[in-house]
């Protein structure tokens, strides 16, 4: 939209926006902060809560903020990557369950799989399955022309009472008390990122994978295929250049399989057994996360950061200014609000100049 | 570049308010400091509420500096712990079996701290298994079912099928057979504790099958459990619900005969009395009828639904159980055992 103009005319326009959007954020937070005081709380202690919880601290910053940003950021950028080809995959809840399950149940029915190997393969099946229960969805849309937005939708409850069984039966802890797998052999822990932190190496597997993508769709005829089909599908096989069906396959494939190592990742890199509860809706957040990042696989890596700052600060507001878990993530929902609004403002501007 | 405008606005904002300093939990007066977490919310008027509640007698009766938080996910338990444990939180409840590996985890780090886990299943030098024998209860709720039901056929809905809660409905069926030996007894569990209309679906499908008589151990879900009754009931037919875990008797105080109670305010009051007095053993805290911890409430609000004779044998079988005479069937889950 803005591409090709030049420093100088962008910029008043840019310090405009810069303006709007940072009043509507303000005015958004004092929207929060009316309903923090009708409460009965402190805004002034809540939202100081949230920062801190978020950003207090370097360790606070890397063990909450960073881990609770990774599978979000894994999912938002599976999110984005099909959202780029008009792949309009909502269902990157389940694929990441099937990869959760998949990474564990290998993890634990392979214990011979030796050391070195056991992340590297379970790594693999994790990626595997999550491409495989996105491969359903993508064989109903190019076979039968059937919409991805309920057949990824549907595969998600399918994957979650799968869990529910899995977790409740064959794959139920050895001791069959409760409904939990066995801990996952050490072997198959991500090691961490940062010594002396809970932050583990899925962060970083996030930011290669975010790279790469962004490489993958600005610098190569594949990347080009799905920006073109993202574009307008009509005009992508009008033109007879190539066939759309082979990128919605590889949309589906590639999102599946990013979202399925983020499940595993979770386990692997935090909680080490495989929960009914694994997820409070990670692959549903990952769809806010990619559309604020405007599916840009590198600013993913940014608000899927703002989106895990979020949630630990949440926490923080709970124990430290003693505000309810609901009202909190009230104020979670207006702080995204008002961020949307102030991006939707910017690009307004931008647009306008166009 | 301007795309990232609004996020790096977002960021600057925070990072500016990070900067005030957090108000010192233990303060300079050295105040002890009890933390709560509760993966539930505290107005379900059950399990949460319960302990929320001690919370609150702790921080009213024992001057205790206290704080809660609502954790979701494994990945929270351990941030939680973690942080209140750094923030000089030398007692922190979790409360249900699911905080038990997290507690495991974060008590090695923090030695200093101890961590108190309801229905926990693995005892260590810091780290306090609370288990609420609840079963004692739900055996004399099962006497009374028996006696209430004309049909013969009871019911009992769950949530999730974890050790202790199906221990409350082994002994339920035991002390309904107590009464009633060809009692048939139903039993759903729903797979969580707070989906309502789930809770009012599985009651309502026991209540089809000929069932007059229902008990859950689910947490929120209880008010569509409780609905389901009513709505039979306002159907013409005859119909009664049992409450758990805390006194529900006055949440629908007209499908209820009578609730098993554990009373998790005077437990944790007792347990922070304890830790402060440094007299917390490092074994499991077992807690049943003997200890004043549970027991069957019936309801006020209905007298007379019990039979004399019932209630007369459901105070003879408590004195037993207390008495040790009567060992009320349960599921074990503490490691070890």
């Amino acid at each position: 939209m803005s591409r090709g103009f030049s420093i100088t005319a962008r910029l008043r326009p840019e310090l405009v926006a810069t303006i709007t959007a940072t009043v509507a954020v303000i005015a958004t937070l004092a929207v929060a902060a009316t309903l923090l005081a009708l409460g009965g709380h402190s805004p002034g202690d809540a939202f100081a809560a949230l920062a801190r919880g978020a950003f207090g601290t370097w360790d606070r910053f890397v063990s909450f903020t960073l881990v609770r940003a990774t599978p979000l950021l894994l999912t938002g950028l599976a999110v984005a990557l099909a959202f780029r080809a008009r792949v309009w995959n909502i269902g990157a809840e389940g694929q990441l369950h099937a990869g959760a399950l998949a990474g564990v149940a290998v993890a634990l029915l392979l214990p011979g799989a030796g050391a070195v190997l056991a992340l590297p393969i379970t790594l693999l099946a994790a990626a595997a399955a999550g491409a495989l229960w996105a491969s359903v969805p993508a064989a109903m849309k190019t076979e039968m022309g059937v919409g991805e937005v309920i057949t990824t939708l549907l595969m998600n409850f399918v994957a979650l009472f799968l869990a529910q069984f899995l977790v409740q039966g064959p794959l139920r802890e050895s001791r069959g008390v409760f409904n939990q797998t066995d801990e996952i052999p050490a072997a198959a822990h991500l090691p961490a990122l940062l010594p002396d932190t809970r932050l583990h190496l899925g962060f970083l597997f996030g930011v290669v994978i975010a790279v790469t993508l962004w490489l993958f769709l600005t610098r190569t005829p594949g990347g080009f295929r799905i920006r073109a089909a993202g574009a307008s599908v009509r005009a992508a096989e009008v033109s007879g250049r190539f066939s759309v069906t082979p990128v919605i396959w590889l949309s589906f494939l590639a999102s599946g399989a990013i979202a399925g190592l983020a499940g595993w990742i979770q386990i692997a890199g935090v909680t080490h057994r495989m929960y009914e509860g694994l997820s409070p809706g990670w692959g549903y957040t990952a769809i806010a996360v990619a559309l604020l990042a405007r599916l840009h696989p590198l600013a993913v890596v940014v608000t899927a950061i703002v989106f895990g700052a979020l949630s630990a600060g949440g926490g923080a507001m709970q124990r430290e200014a003693g505000v309810p878990e609901v009202w909190v993530r009230g104020i979670e929902a207006l702080v995204i609000l008002a961020v949307l609004t102030a991006d939707r403002i910017v690009q307004g501007m931008a647009a306008s100049r166009d | 570049m301007n795309r990232h405008l609004p996020h790096t606005t977002a960021l600057a904002l925070l990072g500016a308010l990070a900067c005030n300093p957090a108000p010192g939990p233990t303060g300079d007066d050295g105040t002890p400091s009890v933390a709560l977490l509760t993966s539930g919310p505290v107005s379900d008027a059950g399990w949460h509420a319960g302990a929320y509640e001690g919370l609150q007698l702790i921080g009213n009766l024992l001057g205790f500096r206290i704080s809660h938080q609502q954790t979701r996910t494994p990945a929270e338990f351990d941030e939680a712990f973690i942080s209140y444990a750094e923030a000089g939180y030398g007692l922190i409840f979790g409360h249900g079996f699911e905080y038990q590996d997290a507690a495991s985890r974060a008590a090695k780090q923090y030695p200093d701290v101890t961590f108190v886990i309801s229905s926990g299943s693995r005892p260590s030098a810091n780290v306090v298994p609370l288990i609420f024998h609840l079963n004692e209860a739900t055996y004399l709720a099962g006497m009374a079912a028996a006696a209430v039901s004309q049909s013969g056929v009871l019911g009992m809905v769950g949530g999730v099928e974890i050790p202790s809660a199906k221990g409350t409905f082994v002994a339920f069926e035991a002390g309904v057979r107590a009464v009633n030996p060809d009692a048939t007894v139903l039993e759903t569990f729903i797979g969580n504790w707070d989906d309502v209309s789930a809770a009012k679906e599985a009651a309502a499908a026991q209540l089809r099958q000929g069932a007059d008589v229902l008990i859950h151990n689910v947490d929120a879900a209880s008010f569509g459990f409780f609905q389901a009754v009513r709505e039979v009931r306002e159907g013409g037919r005859e119909a009664w619900a049992f409450g758990m875990n805390r006194n529900q008797n006055d949440v629908a105080p007209d499908v209820i005969v009578g609730s098993a109670v554990i009373d998790i305010p005077a437990m944790f009051l007792r347990t922070a009395r304890a830790w402060e007095a440094g007299t917390l053993s490092d074994e499991v805290l077992y807690s049943g009828i003997a200890a004043g911890a549970v027991d069957f409430v019936p309801n006020p609000a209905q007298d007379g639904v019990i039979p004399d004779d019932v209630l007369a044998a459901i105070d003879r079988a408590r004195d037993e159980i207390v008495a040790g005479a009567l060992v009320v069937p349960r599921i074990e889950f503490v490691e070890g055992l």
